[in-house]
C-alpha cells in the first residue's frame, strides 16, 4: 500500500489521477465516450503528433531537441505530393519522401553530433530550411487527388476499429518502451542525457547515439508527414506548420526533464492520453479551440511549478516543525573552548 | 557559537557543538567527511538555520536566517573552487554585492577602491581584467578581497588549498596572515594536516558531528589529531607492500601533445604502482587522458603488454585492458542521479546485452552486488542513486566501475581527493591487492605522502615536461619538490 501511495506522489501518478478525473467528467457528459469507436476518433486528430513524440522523448532525454520535426512532416507530405503530382507512382513517392526524412534528420544529427553545435540553433535552422523547401516545393498550391487507396490508408480501419495510423502508434509505442527502459541503447540515451562528459569518458560513442536519435526523428516525422497526408487527402506548404510545439508539450507534461537525463515511456503515454481527453472533454463543453490550447499551456506550466513547489513547501514544513520542537535538556557534553 | 545542533531528516549532522572564535586568531578546524564541518559552515554563512543554539558575535546573540544577514554581520566564506563571474573584472567582482544608492556606476571609483584593497593585500591584480583567465588561486584572492570589501570579521576558509599548487599555498597564507594581524578571525578547514599545521593557532576536531577537541596548535601533534579524527589508531597510512615487479606492462616514449606537455618516458611493470607527482599545472592529468584515448597524444611511442599501440578512443584503451578513473568524479567519473549498479556496469554495458540489446537486469545486479561485498561500498540497495552515497562511497563506487572493465594497467588521478581517512586507507589498501594481483598502476596524486608511500617509483612532472624518475629509495619529500618546482 505504502509504495502504490509513493507511486500516486510521483508525477506519473498526478497524471493518473488528473486523467482518471477526466475521462470520468467526459463519460459523464456524454453516455458514447467509453465506446471504442469514440477511443480511437480521440487519437485520429492527433495521431501524427504522438508518433512523433515516442522519438521526441528520446531526444529530449539525451539532452536535445529538435525543432524541426514540424517542418520535416510538411516537407515529406510536399514532397510525396509534388512528385505524385510530377507523374511519378505513389509508391516511390512515399519511398522518397521518408528517404528525405532520413538525410534531413542525418543533417541535423550531423551538426549536432559530430560538430558540437548546440541542437537549438541548428535544428532552429532547419526548421526553417525544411519549410523553406516545403513551400520552393508547392508555392501556393494545395494538392489532393491522390490515389483512394492512399486516402484509405489513412482513414479506413485495418484491424477492428483501428486505423493503420493508429496501429502504427501502438506498435511505436511498445518499441519505444521496450528500446527506452530495457535496452542499451535507452541506457546510453540517458546516461548521455545526464553526462555528456561521463558517458565520453566511460567509452559511449556519443556522437553516434545521438547521429541514430537524429536520423531516426527525421525519418519518423516524416512518416508522420506521410500519415498526415493520406488522412487530410491534400497537401499544402503549411502542412503540420507549428506541431513542433504541440509535440514538445506532449513530452514535457510527461514529466520528461528539459534537461535531459529523466524521463519514463509510461509518463508520455498518460501525457497524451491526457491531453487528448482534456481536449475532447473541452469540446464537449463547447471550449473554442484557443481557449483549449491555453489550458494545455496551463497545464504545463504547472507541470514545471509543482515539482518545485512541492518540495519547497515540504521543507519549509520541516524547518517549521524543528523550530517548534521543546529544547532538549542540557548535556555535559558540550564544552565551550573557552 | 553554543549547543549548536542540526537535523537532516535523520541524519544529526550536529549535535551540541560549541565553537569560539577570537579576533585575530586562525582556527583550524579537522573532522572526516560527514563529521559535521559543512554543517557548521552553512549554519554560520545563513544557509541553514540551526535547529538549535546560539550564535553570539562580540558577545551580542545574533540570528543568521539567510546568507545577507551573515554579510552584514561581516561573516564570509572562500571555498576551494572560487566563485567568481568569469565574464565581469576583478574590480565587479569584488564589489558585486555591494549596494550602491546610485543606478549609475562610479567606474573611476570602482577600479580605486578595489586597488586599494589589493594593495592593503598586498598583491598586484590588474582590476580591469576580467576574470576568466585568472588562475585559481588569484580568483581566490578576489574572493578574498570581496570580504575585506565587505568589511569581513569571521573569514571561513572550507578547504581553499585543495587545487592550489605550492607556491600559491604560501601566497594565501601570507594573505591569511596579513588579515590575521587585522583582526579577522579565521575558520581553516583543510584536509592536509601539514597547513593546519603551519598556520593555526589553535586546532579543533569534530568527529561524526560532535565537538572531540579544541587545543592550541602547540599541544597538537598530527597522530594525536587523526585519532580525535577517526577514534581509532590509523597505522601505516600510506604504505605500499612489497610485490614482485613482474615484466614490463607499458612503455611509453617521448609522449606528447602540443602545447600540453612533451618528451614523457616512463615505464609500468605488473604489480607497479607509478607515481605522477608534480604541481597544479604539471599535465599530470593529461598524460593520462593521452594514455586512456579521451585526448589522445601527438606524438610519442606506446608500446602496451608487448605490442606497439596508438590509442586514439577510451572504447580501444579499455578493449586492451586501460582503464582511467578520473580526480573530478562528479562531473567526469560517475552519473550522479542514476543507480550504483548503472554507474558500475556503464563502460562494460555490452556484456550485459542479451541479443536486440536487451539489458540483462540480473547479472548487471549481480556484479555490482558483488563490488559492493569486495569494496565495502556503504549502501543499503545498489538500487539508489549514486548522488546519495558519501564522496568515500562514491569513490569505490567509481574504482569499482573501473575494475570491472578488468584492465591490466588502472591509472587513478586523485583516488583519494576529499573523501575521508577511513575510506582513504581502504582505497589505499585496494591499490595494495590490485598490484598484488598484477596489475600495474599509475597514481596521479597531489597528496604527497600518498605519493611517497604507495609508489615504487615516482615519475615527477613540471609544466608538461617531465623532471626526473625517482625510485622509493630516492625519494623524499624535498628531492620531489626541488624536481617539481624546477630546481631538481
Amino acid at each position: 500500500m505504502a509504495r502504490v501511495i509513493q507511486r500516486l506522489k510521483s508525477w506519473e501518478g498526478m497524471l493518473l489521477i488528473l486523467l482518471i478525473g477526466v475521462i470520468a467528467f467526459n463519460a459523464w457528459q456524454s453516455p458514447v465516450y467509453l465506446s471504442a469507436q469514440n477511443f480511437v476518433n480521440l487519437f485520429q486528430l492527433s495521431i501524427e503528433k504522438i508518433i512523433v513524440a515516442l522519438v521526441m522523448t528520446f531526444v529530449i532525454i539525451n539532452g536535445e531537441i529538435d525543432l524541426s520535426v514540424a517542418s520535416m512532416m510538411g516537407l515529406a507530405a510536399c514532397m510525396l505530393a509534388f512528385l505524385y503530382k510530377a507523374g511519378q507512382p505513389m509508391v516511390l513517392a512515399i519511398v522518397v519522401a521518408l528517404f528525405i526524412g532520413l538525410i534531413g534528420g542525418a543533417f541535423n544529427g550531423f551538426w549536432v553530433a559530430r560538430a558540437g553545435l548546440p541542437s537549438l540553433a541548428v535544428t532552429l535552422a532547419t526548421l526553417i530550411m525544411f519549410r523553406g523547401l516545403a513551400r520552393v516545393l508547392l508555392e501556393d498550391r494545395s494538392i489532393g487527388d491522390f490515389p483512394q487507396w492512399f486516402d484509405d490508408l489513412g482513414q479506413q480501419t485495418v484491424i477492428g476499429p483501428f486505423t493503420l495510423s493508429f496501429l502504427i502508434f501502438a506498435v511505436g509505442l511498445v518499441v519505444a518502451i521496450v528500446v527506452l527502459h530495457y535496452t542499451g541503447f535507452g541506457r546510453y540515451v540517458r546516461v548521455i542525457g545526464n553526462s555528456k562528459d561521463v558517458a565520453r569518458y566511460s567509452g559511449v560513442q556519443v556522437p553516434r547515439v545521438k547521429m541514430i536519435l537524429y536520423s531516426a526523428s527525421g525519418l519518423v516525422a516524416a512518416l508522420g508527414g506521410v500519415l498526415l497526408a493520406a488522412r487530410l487527402g491534400a497537401v499544402r506548404g503549411s502542412t503540420a506548420e507549428g506541431f513542433e510545439l504541440d509535440i514538445i508539450t506532449i513530452v514535457l507534461l510527461g514529466g520528461v526533464s528539459i534537461f535531459g537525463g529523466t524521463g519514463s515511456m509510461f509518463g508520455v503515454l498518460l501525457s497524451i492520453l491526457l491531453i487528448l481527453n482534456l481536449r475532447n472533454g473541452m469540446g464537449l463543453l463547447n471550449i473554442s479551440g484557443n481557449a483549449q490550447t491555453g489550458v494545455i499551456g496551463a497545464l504545463l506550466i504547472l507541470s514545471v511549478l509543482v515539482p518545485n513547489i512541492a518540495s519547497r513547501l515540504r521543507q519549509s514544513f520541516r524547518t517549521r516543525q524543528a523550530a517548534q520542537a521543546p529544547p532538549p535538556p542540557a548535556v555535559g557534553k558540550a564544552v565551550s573552548a573557552e | 557559537m553554543r549547543g549548536i545542533s542540526k537535523r537532516f531528516d535523520t541524519t544529526q549532522a550536529l549535535e551540541d557543538v560549541s565553537l569560539s572564535l577570537y579576533p585575530g586568531e586562525i582556527h583550524a578546524l579537522l573532522g572526516e567527511n560527514g563529521a559535521g564541518k559543512s554543517t557548521l559552515i552553512k549554519i554560520m554563512t545563513g544557509v541553514h538555520p540551526p535547529d538549535r543554539g546560539e550564535i553570539r558575535l562580540d558577545e551580542k546573540p545574533i540570528s543568521l536566517l539567510n546568507p545577507i544577514q551573515a554579510q552584514t554581520h561581516g561573516i564570509a566564506a572562500i571555498y576551494q573552487e572560487p566563485m567568481v563571474f568569469p565574464d565581469l573584472t576583478v574590480a565587479e567582482n569584488i564589489f558585486l554585492t555591494h549596494r550602491t544608492r546610485s543606478p549609475f556606476v562610479n567606474w573611476g571609483r570602482l577600479y580605486r577602491d578595489a586597488e586599494d584593497i589589493l594593495k592593503q593585500l598586498d598583491v598586484k591584480l590588474d582590476v580591469r581584467q576580467p576574470a576568466r583567465g585568472l588562475t585559481l588561486a588569484a580568483q581566490q584572492t578576489v574572493e578574498i578581497a570581496k570580504a575585506i570589501s565587505l568589511q569581513v570579521r569571521v573569514l571561513i576558509m572550507d578547504e581553499p588549498t585543495a587545487s592550489l599548487s605550492a607556491h600559491e599555498v604560501r601566497q594565501l597564507f601570507k594573505l591569511a596572515n596579513t588579515l590575521r594581524k587585522q583582526g579577522v578571525a579565521i575558520l581553516f578547514i583543510s584536509h592536509r594536516m601539514e597547513e593546519v599545521f603551519e598556520i593555526a593557532d589553535r586546532v579543533t576536531v569534530f568527529r561524526d558531528g560532535k565537538w572531540i577537541s579544541t587545543k592550541p596548535r602547540v599541544e597538537v601533534t598530527p597522530d594525536g589529531a587523526i585519532r580525535d579524527m577517526v577514534g581509532r589508531e590509523i597505522h601505516d597510512l600510506f604504505a605500499k607492500t612489497e610485490t614482485a615487479r613482474g615484466e614490463t606492462l607499458l612503455s611509453v616514449k617521448n609522449l606528447g601533445k602540443e602545447r600540453t606537455f612533451q618528451g614523457i618516458t616512463f615505464d609500468v611493470h605488473r604489480g607497479e604502482v607509478v607515481g605522477l607527482a608534480g604541481l597544479v599545472g604539471a599535465r599530470r592529468t593529461d598524460v593520462g587522458l593521452a594514455l586512456f584515448g579521451v585526448e589522445p597524444a601527438d606524438v610519442g611511442e606506446v608500446v602496451f603488454a608487448g605490442k606497439p599501440v596508438r590509442i586514439t578512443a577510451p572504447q580501444q584503451a579499455m578493449k586492451i585492458g586501460i582503464a582511467y578513473a578520473s580526480e573530478d568524479r562528479r562531473a567526469l567519473g560517475l552519473v550522479m542521479p542514476m543507480s550504483v549498479t548503472e554507474n558500475i556496469s556503464l563502460p562494460m554495458l555490452r556484456e550485459y546485452l542479451y541479443g536486440l540489446g536487451l539489458i540483462n537486469f540480473g547479472a548487471e545486479k549481480k556484479t555490482a552486488m558483488q563490488f559492493r561485498e569486495r569494496l565495502a561500498i556503504r549502501t543499503q540497495t545498489v538500487d539508489v542513486p549514486v548522488a546519495k552515497l558519501s564522496g568515500g562511497n562514491q569513490q569505490k563506487v567509481m574504482l569499482s566501475k573501473w575494475l570491472n572493465v578488468k584492465p591490466q594497467l588502472l591509472i587513478l588521478d586523485e583516488p583519494t581527493r576529499g573523501i575521508d581517512v577511513g575510506a582513504k586507507a581502504e582505497v589505499h589498501a585496494m591499490i595494495n591487492e590490485l598490484a598484488e594481483q598484477g596489475l600495474g598502476i599509475i597514481l596521479i596524486s597531489s597528496d604527497m605522502p600518498e605519493v611517497m608511500g604507495m609508489s615504487d617509483r615516482i615519475v615527477v612532472m613540471r609544466e608538461g615536461r617531465q623532471m626526473g624518475i625517482f625510485t622509493r629509495a630516492e625519494a623524499t619529500q624535498e628531492t620531489i619538490l626541488a624536481a617539481a618546482m624546477g630546481q631538481g
